[in-house]
């Protein structure tokens, strides 16, 4: 006994000073902390010498107005890409091999070609296939709830690209998530009498969804961030708002800062709207016990702070 | 024990790809019988119980429920199904759901029964089993034997005819497999049909009314409980006996 023990001594020593899980954790640390400053200093330099305060201030509305309408063009696309792609994801789960088999072809499709691609196809192909000037959607106009909107087809094809796209990525995450459940819950569910359709809704979705949301989340962020590529389609969204401050101003810097802080607006109220839903499918008593998930969320940070003295 | 049969299996055939796994299998159950299927891995006793609910298609022959065919081509499965109860090796508890939740959704999902009258229910069974105060736990928060006794409630919930217990212990501790066996007993003395394949031979020999020994595929011993463990007439079945000696 005594033996193995200086035995195992001798071979950390031996190992050198990489096998010390201490000097790992500083050197980690050391590492971290002078990239953590190498940013932060560059950062803080950029916001002094480089960033045009006035100027900052008078862009600001104009990045507001880009805002919303990437607001709009993300909260509809995601609403009809998670629900639609579910169901895209459940037909390629199909025992039916024509819908399995459709689907399958859907989803290589929409995720073997750029995105740009697809709207391209959808903003420039789609008008054509009417004579010119004949195209329905050219501009519109709807009335909800006493508002009323009109525009041409730059928002329609950017919504329907983006929701085609992100279909795709939706149903492979359901299609992964349906596989992941034990096929055991399945047999538990039809041996009470339920049929199919009532033992995936009620027995293998649930859990399907649970399994698919971290991957369906990070798609969903992916989507915020495609947003960007609505430039190409001259819709006045936040990189088309910076390109043309930078052209007319020379001057990058200043609106790159409202790009970086509109972007993180967006994806981190996803992250946070992701977490929270995590958190509700994590079955057990204990969450139905706490007050607020936010709650829960605020506390978990405060947490890991404490944690790390 | 009544006389008159309540599941019927005849001539029943079952093939895994190019394997023979039920060879003309033929068994009567009776009403109220508790019929304890043993017999080495791979004889096909999971699948024959597997077969009776339909979780699995046989080949050729016939499976009857009080003399409908379930194995017939255009059998209400569903509606079949809700009069065969099972429980699995496994539990298979739905997890998103709490020990009553589990017990309630057959119920009302699948017979219409209102929801108030359906949690009454499932709070007296979660009693019967022997689980008063878990009724609002997830599966997760439960012991395994206690996971397989919300299975089981979750399973009589459905008032079924016929119960099929499909190796129900063999994944417990063998300090918790008591508790399991004991809600079987019950059952069973309460006149429950029971097909119950199990590796508890302590069990099979006080709970069980018939033995059924299945060898490669087939029957090789169907007899009453008292008389097999006493002497079994087949050398399949003394020399089943003698290993577990």
């Amino acid at each position: 006994m005594s033996e193995t023990h200086s035995q195992n001594e001798s071979d950390v020593s031996s190992g050198g000073v990489l096998a010390n899980d201490t000097f790992v954790r500083r050197l980690g640390e050391l590492l971290s902390v002078t990239l953590g400053l190498a940013v932060a200093s560059f950062l803080g330099w950029i916001m002094f010498t480089q960033v045009d305060y006035s100027l900052l201030q008078s862009v600001f509305p104009r990045f507001v107005e880009a805002f919303k309408l990437v607001l709009t063009i993300v909260v509809i696309s995601s609403i009809l890409s998670v629900s639609l792609g579910t169901l895209m994801g459940l037909a390629r789960t199909s025992s039916s091999p024509v819908t399995s088999r459709i689907s399958k072809v859907y989803v290589e499709f929409f995720r073997g070609t750029p995105l740009l691609f697809q709207l391209f196809v959808i903003y420039f192909g789609i008008p054509r296939l009417w004579a010119v000037g004949q195209f329905p959607l050219g501009s519109w106009e709807i009335a909800i709830a006493g508002f009323s909107y009109a525009g041409d087809w730059r928002l329609p094809a950017a919504i329907i690209g983006l929701t085609l796209n992100h279909i795709a990525y939706v149903a492979e995450a359901i299609r992964g998530g349906i596989a992941a459940v034990d096929d055991g819950q399945l047999e538990a569910a039809r041996s009470l009498g339920m049929s199919n359709v009532q033992a995936m809704r009620r027995v293998v979705l649930p859990q399907a969804w649970r399994n698919a949301l971290p991957a369906i989340g990070n798609d969903q962020i992916i989507l915020v961030k495609d947003t960007s590529l609505l430039t190409v389609i001259a819709l006045q969204e936040i990189m088309s708002v910076f390109r043309n401050i930078n052209s007319n101003q020379l001057d990058p810097w200043t609106p790159l800062v409202w790009v970086c802080l509109f972007y993180l607006l967006v994806t981190m109220s996803m992250s946070l709207l992701i977490s929270i839903l995590e958190r509700r499918a994590d079955w057990s008593s204990e969450q139905e016990e706490s007050e607020s998930h936010l709650k829960r969320l605020v506390g978990s940070i405060g947490e890991g702070l404490g944690r790390r003295q | 024990m009544s006389n008159e049969s309540i599941v019927e299996f005849e001539n029943v055939n079952k093939y895994f790809g190019q394997t023979h796994v039920l060879k003309d299998v033929s068994m009567e159950v009776k009403e109220q019988e508790v019929t304890v299927i043993i017999g080495p891995s791979g004889s096909g006793k999971s699948t024959l119980l597997r077969c009776t609910n339909r979780l699995e298609e046989i080949q050729s022959g016939e499976i009857r429920l009080d003399s409908e065919a379930i194995s017939a081509p255009d059998a209400d499965v569903d509606r079949l199904r809700q009069r065969i109860g099972m429980v699995f090796q496994s539990f298979n508890l739905f997890p998103h759901m709490t020990a009553k939740e589990n017990i309630m959704l057959g119920p009302t999902e699948v017979k219409g029964i209102p929801e108030d009258e359906a949690r009454e229910r499932a709070e007296s069974l979660i009693d019967e089993v022997g689980l008063g105060d878990q009724g609002d736990s997830y599966p997760e928060e439960l012991s395994g034997g206690q996971q397989q006794r919300v299975a089981i409630a979750r399973a009589l919930a459905m008032d079924p005819e016929v119960m099929l217990f499909d190796e129900v212990t063999s994944a417990l501790d063998p300090e918790l497999v008591g508790e399991v066996l004991d809600v079987m007993k019950d059952l069973a003395t309460g006149g429950m049909t029971m097909l119950v394949v199990t590796h508890e031979m302590g069990f099979a020999r006080e709970v069980g009314d018939t033995i059924t020994l299945m060898s490669d595929g087939k029957i090789a011993e169907r007899r009453p409980a008292a008389e097999f463990f006493e002497q079994p007439q087949t050398e399949r079945g003394q020399e089943f006996l003698s290993r577990l000696l």
